[in-house]
């Protein structure tokens, strides 16, 4: 499948146009500053950061970050597409996947708490100091894991 | 710039640089760390400075530029020792020079905004629209590290000179 994958005119395209590649990496790189910089900042703060900024206030930036992930998952696919075979076999790369899948179930998990907790009037007591620290640490992991795939 | 590229190949540092096999790829990583850290700070700053996201108190927003400087400066320190580490790829690389150029126009953008408007800020409404110049100061930066991280990633894939 990731051999048919490999070959379809998609993958062909992104791996042997001279301008597909690198422009898919830049987009890929805007959309990761996009999603790890802002809900690293959201992280921070509910780990008692920023003090006279409101917990609920970061909640329009959280929608912005998802709009961060919607490039990365279309560069994402792209760059994949043109050497598959060589992705699904790679640990590291299976590692970043799985980091960013757990990412965004946990993003999509707390994004939900805050919401509720905003619309009860009680976003500023909530406490979700561990989730925050799993949440950095995913993007962390992620990030390392990312750059890793072109050395391992 | 050749001629200093020139200079610093062989040197202790590009020697130390190029002999460790682990430390480029753990340079790269906090490299992107910084850059989450650096972008994360200047687009919540920046957009609400350009006028959007006015449930963030404006003067607050700025609480978060420890962060930007701290990304900034893990950001530096590698940066500068990815120059030492091939300074003869980098310097003839437009790629590597057009980066430079828009980090010292964010850099004038930030001095810009130190001058003019840091103090005037503090008048405006916390929760309200920006001045125009305010806004102006605030999409040069945005599009000035767009540009960074752009040019930045197609280093490795444009051509020397």
């Amino acid at each position: 499948m990731f051999e048919w994958l490999e070959n379809t005119s998609v993958a062909l395209w992104v791996g042997e146009s001279l301008w597909a590649y690198p422009f898919m990496l830049s987009f890929h790189v805007i959309g990761l500053a996009i999603v790890v910089g802002i809900l690293s900042m959201v992280d921070f703060k509910l780990l008692g950061g920023f003090k006279g900024i409101r917990v609920g206030s970061f909640l329009p930036l959280v929608k912005f970050a998802w709009i961060g992930f919607l490039i990365n998952a279309v560069s994402g696919v792209f760059l994949f597409t043109s050497q598959a075979t060589y992705f699904v076999s790679s640990t590291v790369f299976l590692t970043k996947l799985g980091c960013i899948f757990v990412g965004a179930i946990l993003t999509k998990v707390m994004q939900g708490k805050l919401v509720a907790a905003e619309a009860a009037g009680t976003a500023d007591n909530v406490s979700m100091k561990s989730l925050a620290v799993i949440s950095l640490l995913l993007w962390l992991l992620a990030i390392t894991a990312g750059r890793l795939t072109a050395y391992i | 710039m050749e001629a200093f590229a020139q200079s610093i190949e062989g040197g202790i540092v590009y020697t130390w640089v190029t002999s460790i096999f682990w430390l480029w790829p753990l340079m790269e990583t906090l490299h992107f760390i910084g850059l989450s850290l650096l972008l994360g700070g200047l687009i919540i700053i920046d957009t609400r400075m350009a006028g959007f996201f006015r449930g963030l108190n404006i003067t607050a927003t700025h609480k978060l530029l420890p962060w930007v400087f701290v990304g900034f400066g893990i950001n530096l320190t590698t940066g500068v020792l990815f120059f030492f580490g091939d300074p003869m790829r980098y310097a003839v690389n437009w790629g590597f020079r057009v980066k430079m150029v828009l980090v010292v126009i964010a850099g004038l953008n930030a001095l810009w905004f130190w001058v003019r408007l840091n103090k005037p800020m503090h008048s405006w409404e916390p929760h309200g629209d920006t001045p125009g110049e305010a806004k102006l100061v605030a999409w040069i930066s945005l599009v000035a590290w767009t540009g960074v991280l752009l040019f930045g990633r197609l280093i490795p894939y444009v051509g020397t000179g």
